[in-house]
């Protein structure tokens, strides 16, 4: 309101920098960190939209004791051909899919064989795609997401390699697919050449007759085969949000450092302002100014830094987000900057240093004006 | 007979050092008077309580027992914020040692009671000009504090102590840091709005020409009145 607090912020460029990059530090933290869980949150809703509520996932169980070697040389045990048979005669079954699920070598993506007419159990059917097309149960090539032709720069007619056997890419879908751009799916019969699985499944798709059996189906396979899980879209939602919750801990917490650090320097930052200022400060106060008024002269300082040091980690954090996605994952949707999370981080970068700039500025109010103008 | 600005009623003012149970004695029960459109000088040794005194009348501080009225209204009763109210409207301050921002130019500074005051920037700067034309600055608007000479620089206070009009003008020592050329130039200047503006002038000193030259002199000795006396056949006496 006087100019005051922009002379002060340019007088002590050096001190004004520092404590404003400690802002744009914790809000980065907090919005870059904060973006994984929304994409997160984002991609489980819009995959469980997209495969239906009513289906289950069969796997081999695996012990986190057993496991040997890191994770990327984990294998499951394959499901073998008479145990598939034998969920397929479950009371309510109404098809079971078997599918081969690979993790990709070098890359943060899923192969996944699957009988191309039955595309429709996971909701797969429906993608759309940006070039070409899905390779027909008797084809030897492969359909893969957009970030993945990205990451090993192929088009159709190119090959990738799988299980060191050259594979032709068919297709690539639409970008923002969704869960299916870290995805790259072939026939079932081509996946069992290739990986010398015949008649077996890493996975099974599960299909109820009706989605009130789910449960009962569920149980039923646990119960009858102690080395495999069953596990419904009421599971994986709430592993997601476990998973999210994990990720918000992590934010917390380092954000929440972040911000300490980011608000001591907030408090040392005004703390000095006001010392140096103490003789300003008792001028305003002896030719009439009233406290609100000198409050609000911290205040503005401290808010002109936060609000600019909150919107400059915002705009660095949509910059962290599109290499993520782009550089790391090759053009995935993974990590989502939601304009809640922009704005909320932007208020709570706000909110917290006025919180913090308070006591500097009661000290300010409290500053007896005769002292400060002293002779001398 | 003419309205009472400022009256104090037995009024002490004591300061507690730290630590030990030291106490000093500012002011030890002083009554006084000032009319509206007296020209006061307060003369004392150094110490005896003459800015003391300058701040309770002005508002700037409280006493710890007494009363004290501005225009009649009892200040005791008065919040902090109301108290600022009186400083912004009815008082111009003019200190010893200039008290200007020093980020601001002239003209700002001159301006800053009246923003103070709720007025918008640009129309406080037009009002800010005016003034710092009738101190005889209008061509130092822009420059800051510490491009100015001390008597320019005192100058500009008195602009400022002016800009919201008020009742009177309280000046503690405010040729203390002067020569005696631009001491008496400023001087001349408050003494000019006493008799032009009818402003009620309170003027501390320890220079007893000086105080000879007001209306009204009243001395100060260990934070009592010690004598208080009206100059007559003085030139600015009306
Ligand atoms: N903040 C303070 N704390 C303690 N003593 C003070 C304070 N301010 C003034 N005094 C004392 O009060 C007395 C009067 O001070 P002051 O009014 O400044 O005198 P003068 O202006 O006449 O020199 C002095 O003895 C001074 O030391
Ligand atoms: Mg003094």
């Amino acid at each position: 309101m006087l100019d005051l607090a922009v002379k002060d912020l340019k007088e002590h460029k050096v001190r004004t920098v520092l404590t404003t990059l400690g802002v744009i530090i914790a809000i980065t933290a907090i919005v870059s960190l904060g973006s994984i869980s929304a994409g997160i949150n984002d991609m489980v809703s819009e995959g469980i939209s997209m495969v239906g509520s009513d289906i289950i996932f069969v796997m081999k169980s695996f012990d986190m004791s057993e496991m040997s070697g890191p994770p990327t040389s984990m294998q499951l045990e394959s499901i073998k051909e008479d145990e598939i048979q034998e969920i397929s005669g479950i009371f309510g079954v109404k098809r079971v899919v078997p599918i081969i699920s690979k993790m990709m070598g070098g890359f943060f993506g899923e192969i996944d064989g699957i009988d191309m007419n039955e595309l429709d159990i996971w909701g797969a059917s429906d993608i759309q795609f940006k070039e070409g097309y899905w390779p027909d149960n008797d084809d030897e090539g492969i359909a893969i997401g957009y970030p993945i032709s990205q990451f090993f720069d192929v088009g159709i007619g190119d090959y990738i390699v799988l299980n060191k056997k050259d594979v032709e890419v068919y297709g690539i879908f639409e970008e923002s697919s969704g869960a299916y751009d870290m995805a790259a799916i072939l026939p079932y019969s081509y996946a069992e050449d290739i990986y010398d699985m015949e008649g077996e499944a890493t996975m099974l798709v599960v299909e109820p007759e009706d989605i009130s059996m789910v449960e009962d189906i569920k149980n039923a396979i646990e119960e009858d085969y102690d080395d495999l899980d069953a596990m419904t879209m009421a599971d994986a939602m709430a592993m997601a949000q476990e998973m999210t919750a994990t990720l918000n801990i992590m934010t917390f917490g380092i954000g929440g450092v972040a911000s300490l650090v980011a608000a001591i320097g907030i408090i040392i930052t005004m703390y000095t302002s006001v010392l140096e200022r103490r003789r300003e400060i008792g001028i305003l106060k002896a030719v009439g100014a009233v406290r609100w008024v000198v409050l609000k002269q911290i205040l503005e300082e401290s808010i002109i830094m936060s609000l600019f040091g909150s919107l400059v980690g915002v705009g660095i954090s949509f910059f962290f987000v599109d290499m993520l996605n782009n550089v790391l994952l090759g053009g995935s949707n993974l990590a989502l900057i939601t304009p809640a999370l922009a704005i909320g981080a932007v208020s709570y970068g706000v909110i917290i240093t006025v919180i913090f700039s308070l006591y500097p500025a009661w000290i300010a109010v409290k500053t007896d004006p005769i002292d400060a103008i002293r002779n001398g | 007979m003419k309205e009472i600005l400022f009256r104090l009623e037995n009024v002490w003012k004591t300061y507690k050092m730290m630590g030990k149970g030291i106490e000093t004695h500012a002011l030890r029960g002083v009554s006084v008077d000032v009319k509206k459109g007296e020209y006061v000088a307060i003369i004392g040794p150094s110490g005896s309580g003459k800015s003391t005194l300058m701040h309770v009348m002005g508002c700037l501080d409280t006493p710890n027992k007494g009363n004290v009225y501005v225009d009649g209204k009892e200040t005791s009763v008065l919040s902090e914020d109301d108290l600022a109210k009186i400083r912004r409207r009815k008082i111009g301050f003019v200190f010893q040692s200039y008290n200007l921002i020093q980020g601001l130019t002239a003209a700002e500074n001159v301006a800053l009671p009246m923003r103070l005051d709720g007025v918008g920037k640009k129309e406080a700067i037009k009002r800010a000009e005016r003034y710092l034309l009738r101190v005889g600055l209008e061509h130092r608007l822009t420059h800051k504090p510490n491009q100015m000479s001390g008597g320019e620089q005192q100058r500009v206070a008195i602009a400022r102590s002016l800009i919201n009009d008020p009742e009177a003008i309280l000046g503690d020592e405010p040729t203390g840091n002067l020569d005696t050329k631009s001491g008496l130039s400023v001087i001349k200047l408050l003494e000019e709005l006493h008799v032009k503006e009818k402003k009620t002038v309170v003027i501390v000193t320890h220079d007893s020409r000086l105080a000879a030259r007001a209306d009204r002199e009243i001395h100060i000795k260990d934070g009592n009145i010690d004598q208080d006396r009206t100059n007559h056949n003085n030139s600015h006496s009306h």
